[in-house]
């Protein structure tokens, strides 16, 4: 069987325009009609050269002024689990969930991982962000999720 | 600083208690403690009382005040406390210090759940948490803790279920415990997978339960033989650093130090230690917290028996949260009750022959890959 190669761009484009994210200001999506690959979105302090995940309301070290930023979209995984128990929030059954070592800042952050791959991660994958429908928020409503699924799939034999 | 003692205990079984109350469970443990103390309620001056779905689930608020009321005790603070799983332990670590500063003679310290109803799922560190959000929930935080110490020091799925064996046989001889019932490694093992490579016996079993301890001041209880003195209680919370360690657990690592330095003790005075084993990997991770042996090697310590009941040194001999159950805010306050039964030589076909002195350790809640509560007590006879 060929390799699956996943597209690294929004995979339910339309979808996309009409949920609300789980959380404002966590990640970006492509602007409409331009392609591209969504980006996780944090916080910076400039005195204290640090980012964070997500962004915090005041640098919780110096308290002082935070400003939004870009924390790229791909990274390698510490470490990953699949939860196979009843999901909360409508998420799959199974699902997988695990933190990521981001490439751009080093900063190690708890992230869904793609449902449609669970067992296929392994600590050291590459992975990149995606964002798609995914469960519903915490009155029912759907909403969009960001989450790393692997930068190369894994063929049919291999996995 | 005045020395503090644990004068009484009382615990009621930890199962589903489908026909009781919140209030119900609480006045029942509050009044064994009283009456294992063998004080009058009116010279109690204050109470902390620990619950942490009590809210949530039946709306109800200032509990703590009504509970210790039914069993004569008013007047003084009472303050009520959620800290999540640390919740019980917290209120004890809060009465202590009152103790030990001299602003309270003694103390009643009550941690009470019911949480055996339908459709309360997993739990998890808050909905508004940006981590709930994204899937979170607490098996999932140590599975991932499990996976790591796996890649890093080679532990075995067979290791971590040794804990779930070696918990359920110990509950099997506490009369109190949720599962009366031993299980083999086999069972564990096969057993349906819950978030991998926890299965189902491996994470404790919600239970309903209160367990209560009446504390005193040095001065008060000169003459009382089955006073268990407390030699450190510490609360600390996460540092939540990052990137985050999962199994070198700096936050876990940092108070058992911590209550080891304030009792001027070490891992090799004790004789007996109830951790929190909401996980048979967490219950890996502590011992070496604990120093009971070195990081990477907590998968050996339990393959061996070294923490069995006959080992060098037993932990959870109670049954640990895996064999005794979990409802939430009793376990801290239970952990102490089992400590203290041991050390006064109580315990019956449980008994660790000859201890002195007994740890209790236990944890709350997830934020960052770090715990955010975390208490450690040393008792001594
Ligand atoms: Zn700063």
């Amino acid at each position: 069987m060929p390799a699956r190669l996943k597209e690294n761009t929004v995979s339910e484009a339309g979808a996309t325009d009409l949920l609300p994210p789980v959380q404002e200001g966590i990640f970006s999506l492509p602007a409409a009609g331009e392609t591209g690959s969504p980006r996780l979105l944090g916080g910076y302090c400039r005195a204290c050269e640090r980012y964070h995940f997500p962004r915090e309301r005041h640098c919780h070290r110096c308290l002082g002024p935070v400003e939004g930023a870009d924390l790229g979209n791909t990274g390698i995984v510490y470490s990953f689990t699949a939860v196979r128990a009843k999901p909360p929030l409508g998420l799959p059954q199974p699902y997988g969930v695990g933190f990521v070592d981001l490439a751009a800042n080093g900063l190690r952050v708890f992230a869904l991982l793609d449902p449609d791959c669970v067992d296929d991660f392994k600590i050291g994958s590459s992975v990149v962000l995606a964002v798609k429908p995914l469960g519903h928020d915490g009155k029912g409503r759907p909403c969009l999720r960001p989450y790393f699924t692997l930068q190369q799939y894994p063929t049919e034999s291999e996995a | 600083m005045t020395d503090v003692y644990v004068i009484g205990a009382g615990i009621i079984p930890f199962a589903r208690h489908e026909a009781l109350s919140l209030t119900d469970l609480s006045v029942e443990a509050a009044f064994l403690a009283i009456k294992d103390s063998g004080l009058a309620p009116h010279r109690i001056d204050s109470g902390y009382f620990a619950s942490v779905l009590g809210g949530r689930l039946f709306g109800d608020s200032t509990l703590g005040q009504s509970v210790f009321a039914e069993v004569g005790i008013s007047g003084g603070p009472i303050v009520n406390i959620e800290n999540a799983c640390a919740s019980g332990s917290s209120a004890v670590c809060l009465a202590y210090n009152a103790l030990a500063a001299g602003q309270s003679d003694y103390a009643i310290v009550l941690g009470a759940e019911k949480m055996c109803v339908p459709g309360l799922g997993l739990l998890n560190s808050g909905e508004s948490d940006i981590e709930t959000k994204l899937g979170l929930v607490t098996p999932a935080s140590f599975a991932l803790r499990a996976q790591r110490h796996m890649y890093e020091f080679g532990t075995t799925l067979e290791q971590m279920a040794q804990v779930s064996v070696k918990n359920r046989r110990h509950a099997a001889a506490n009369p109190i415990a949720f599962f009366r019932q031993p299980v083999t490694l086999e069972e564990v093992l096969t057993a349906p997978m819950i978030t991998d490579p926890l299965t189902r016996p491996q994470c404790c079993p919600m239970a309903d339960g209160a367990a209560a301890l009446v504390l005193a001041s040095g001065p008060a209880i000169s003459h009382n033989k089955r006073a268990i003195k407390i030699n450190a209680a510490v609360l600390t919370s996460g540092s939540y650093q990052n990137p985050i360690d999962l199994v070198r657990w700096e936050t876990d690592q940092r108070s058992c130090r911590l209550a080891y330095e304030k009792a001027g003790m070490g891992p090799d005075d004790l004789d007996l230690v109830e951790c929190h084993d909401a996980f048979t990997i967490a219950e890996i991770i502590h011992y070496e917290a604990l120093g009971l042996c070195e990081v990477g090697e907590g998968g050996r310590l339990v393959a061996e028996g070294a923490t069995s009941l006959g080992g060098r040194i037993p932990v959870n001999v109670s049954g640990g949260l895996i064999g005794r159950g979990h409802p939430v805010a009793a376990t801290g306050v239970a952990q102490i009750v089992e400590v203290v039964t041991q050390l006064r030589g109580e315990a019956k076909e449980r008994q660790v022959e000859g201890t002195k002195v007994g740890l209790a350790h236990c944890m709350g809640a997830d934020r960052q890959g770090d715990a955010r509560s975390c208490t450690v007590a040393i008792l001594s006879s």
